[in-house]
């Protein structure tokens, strides 16, 4: 009991300390980049009394570190502040982008799950043969291509093979749900493709490793059958290696789909993290950056979690 | 029972039909929707503190100032039912039209438009007193005027003939204080909603005093760039798509889309830097000016689609500009090379060119430049950089050598080129010379319009003997504009007219 909670404290403190360099970070490469968030607003031709006027009214009239040290206090009270550019609060404009990230991510995870699994026992069951070849040589060139250059690909084949298809219709989740799930399939296929490749190459090498060893021998032996093996001892066994990769996978697809809506213009974190860095708005990007950091080390730390349920012997460690 | 399987048939028919029918006026009633692409997401709506172009020409549709623009450029009264300049160009009166409502219901009266000048000219109490429009600083009062009360005066601190198109202004009800996130004006169209990075949405306004808007709504839909755009013109999803490039717009169907061009009358520099060496020597600008061809330049980078420039102004701008000065400059590299030689650079220089990366125009420009001067030594070097380090280093702080960009002004000549002045916050490319800085002191005190011609037409001479910079070309406007729609205007500045339009 007490390694278990020491071992979910010590976490918690990584995962604190992780965010406060994240943020450091964020503040230092933004106080050395030139650029002004009024002058971004007001563009060239406004006066000097219109930008003072905006600076002051923005706060960005005070010392950088200032606004810095104003963002992390606001952080304690569970506020990531106020735009400079879009005069609204950080957190809505991203509980406005997160139906997008968060619905590509899953549409991915699902696509990556369900593709890689049954290919991967499919391969590890003759290692070497034809099949196997197939499905590892296609999946190094999967794993070789970026997704933006698959979204560029898969958005022309697509408007070439099917009519319906429209590039950069977007629905939004409360007008036409099942029309939001439609122009999100595209582009987390896009992302998950070389992510299916990766999870496939690990999954099978893990399954044939399984398969070698004694205690598989020594199943067969007693006659248990081939499938049997699989579901009940290979699988489970293998699933401790799937779950750090699913979640490195995880945060892969995170950063993937931020690159692949530019693509195909859909309203997500991505765009909302390159507008705040053209606009040079401090607040909405270290809240951004901040959030992201937060979801990464999330996922890492559920899968330490995860990967201690499937092996307890990850705690011992 | 052949018999009865075409009776069937028919009568499938005909229900497909009147079904057909009837989805198609279905589709007609919603069809008031135009929607309108856009790549700049918007800073502000208040008519006042609005600087960036883009922002400017949607709510152009919202508000309206005493004066108005039309499509052809000419300024018009529009709240004002007419106005009165004195004699000395010192005072300014305004009758105010009638039965105007606001979009929140309320009447226009002389208040409203009181209140909208001093708080666009800084004179609120409780204001310290700086104009949010800069030209508005030398207006000492605005008063409604004691023999009529519909008449609204303006007096100036120092005369000035020039002030008449800043008074497109947008007017809004008295102490009003939302304008930048709800906006409120007198337009043929309210503001709705905006949604951050996705849309901007317009309703008709039904009470409109003037030519009541044909179309029940308008989206301005914010994509991500150009070619998201062009995307989204491909399928259709957007309906006018405004400041395209003409390669993309040769990509669109004839069938989907009706392709409409105007003078922009934008001035694309090529802005050398008068003051950092070898560009401080008016030789060396000479040169350059002699050495690139603009027409092969417009042929690269906008496939045509522009009128080439040899100084401060577009032709564009009609009886202000300068038509003695056209074709100035033809391409002569002896010409150029002797001139660079006398300076002292017979074995050319390097040259660092600053560009946003974010105009493709420009980069490109700057990339053909670089290929023309390599003719006479000139080795360009092009830094990318993006749009906020290129506002913060290139045209505030000026350390810079030469850079590309559009200069955009209002459709009024005084506002090309007073940014030219030594003193002028705006004059970036650090020119100097005192007798264009007393033309330009004298233009505001000439009340007669031939007087003042000519002393534009002398700004214009001298500028283009000092060689200034080098200009390059007035990029062609182009719309494409679906083919269901009509009565869209191409406006010779940033502006995005939906009053007009209506489906076919």
């Amino acid at each position: 009991m007490g390694r278990k909670t020491g071992f979910i404290i010590s976490k918690i403190l990584e995962l604190l300390a992780t965010l406060l360099v994240v943020s450091l970070l964020t503040f230092v490469a933004f106080s050395v980049i030139p650029g002004d968030t009024a002058q971004v607003i007001l563009g060239p031709d406004a006066s000097q009394a219109q930008l003072d006027a905006l600076r002051s009214e923005l706060g960005l009239d005070k010392p950088l570190i200032v606004q810095y040290l104003n963002w992390i206090a606001g952080l304690f009270t569970f506020n990531l502040g106020k735009s400079a550019a879009f005069g609204v609060p950080v957190s809505d404009l991203i509980a406005e982008r997160l139906p997008v990230t968060i619905g590509m991510s899953i549409i991915a995870l699902i696509f990556v799950i369900a593709v890689s699994y049954p290919l991967s026992v499919l391969s590890a069951r003759r290692p070497g043969k034809v099949l196997d070849q197939v499905f590892s040589v296609t999946g190094h060139i999967l794993f070789a291509i970026p997704p933006f250059v698959l979204s560029l690909i898969s958005i022309i084949a697509a408007s070439a093979l099917f009519s319906g298809f429209r590039a950069g219709q977007y629905f939004s989740p409360d007008e036409n749900f099942p029309g939001f799930i439609g122009c999100l399939i595209l582009p987390s296929f896009c992302i998950a493709l070389p992510k299916i490749a990766m999870t496939f190459k690990y999954m099978r090498s893990s399954i044939i490793e399984q398969n070698a060893s004694e205690y598989v021998k020594n199943a067969k032996g007693h006659g248990l059958t081939d499938m049997r093996i699989l579901m009940k001892h290979v699988l489970p066994n293998s699933n401790v290696s799937a779950i750090t990769v699913i979640s490195i996978v995880l945060s892969d697809i995170l950063a993937g789909s931020l690159i692949v809506e530019q693509v195909f213009n859909l309203p997500g974190m991505g765009r909302l993290l390159l507008s705040g860095i053209a606009r040079r708005d401090f607040p909405l990007l270290s809240g951004m950056v901040f959030y992201i950091a937060f979801i990464t080390v999330l996922l890492y730390f559920a899968a330490d979690v995860l990967g201690s349920i499937a092996d307890p012997r990850i705690r011992l460690k | 029972m052949r018999h009865f399987s075409k009776t069937i048939t028919a009568a499938i028919l005909l229900a497909s039909m009147a079904f057909g029918f009837a989805s198609c006026t279905a589709s007609n009633a919603s069809s008031g929707k135009v929607t309108v692409g856009i790549t700049q997401e918007p800073g502000t709506f208040d008519p006042h503190t609005v600087v960036a172009a883009g922002d400017q020409e949607i709510i152009f549709n919202i508000y309206e100032g005493l004066m108005k623009y039309d499509s052809k450029g000419n300024l018009n009264p529009c709240l004002a039912k007419e106005y009165k300049i004195n004699d000395s160009a010192d005072e300014y009166t305004f009758t105010i039209r009638d039965k105007v409502k606001f979009h929140n219901g309320q009447d226009l009266t002389a208040a409203d438009v009181v209140y909208s000048l001093q708080r666009a000219a800084g004179l609120l109490p409780g204001s310290d007193g700086t104009a949010l429009i800069a030209s508005f600083d030398k207006i000492k009062t605005v008063e409604v005027s004691n023999d009529d009360p519909n008449k609204v005066v303006v007096t100036l601190e120092q005369p000035d003939s020039e002030l008449l198109s800043y008074f497109t202004v947008g007017i809004i009800p008295k102490d009003y204080e939302n304008s930048d996130k709800s906006p409120c004006g007198t337009g043929p169209f309210k503001f709705e909603s905006y949604s951050v990075s996705q849309n901007v949405t317009l309703s008709a306004n039904k009470d409109y005093w003037g030519n009541k808007p044909q179309i029940d709504k308008v989206v301005f839909k914010i994509c991500a760039d150009m070619d998201a755009g062009l995307l989204e013109l491909k399928s259709g999803t957007i309906d006018i798509f405004p400041h395209l490039t003409k390669d993309r717009a040769d990509q669109l169907s004839p069938d989907a889309y009706n392709i409409m061009d105007n003078a922009s009358n934008m001035v694309q520099i090529f802005a050398l830097n008068n003051k950092a060496a070898p560009l401080d020597n008016p030789k060396v600008r000479e040169a350059i000016n002699y050495a690139i061809s603009r027409d092969d330049i417009i042929n690269v980078t906008m496939d045509g689609a522009g009128v080439a420039l040899t100084t401060a102004m577009s032709p564009a701008m009609g009886k202000w500009y300068d038509k003695s000065l056209d074709g100035t400059y033809k391409k002569d590299l002896d010409k150029a090379k002797s001139l660079l030689a006398e300076a002292g650079y017979a074995d050319g220089f390097d040259l660092k060119v600053t560009v946003p990366s974010s105009y493709l125009v420009h980069v490109n420009t700057a990339v053909e430049l670089g290929s023309e001067l390599s003719a006479i030594g000139i080795k360009l070097k092009i830094e990318q950089v993006d749009w906020a380090t290129w506002l913060d280093e290139v045209y505030s702080k000026r350390n810079y050598e030469s850079t590309v960009i559009c200069l955009t002004s209002d459709y009024a000549p005084y506002d090309v080129l007073q940014r030219y002045s030594t003193d002028s916050k705006d004059n970036f490319i650090n020119y100097s010379n005192a007798e264009v800085d007393e033309l330009l002191k004298k233009i505001p005190l000439t009340p007669g319009e031939e007087d003042k011609l000519s002393l534009y037409h002398q700004i214009l001479k001298i500028m283009t003997e000092d060689n200034a910079s080098c200009y390059i070309q007035d990029p062609q406007e182009i719309v494409p504009v679906s083919t269901k729609l009509e009565g869209y205007n191409v406006y010779p500045m940033y502006v995005q007219d939906m009053s007009t339009v209506k489906f076919k």
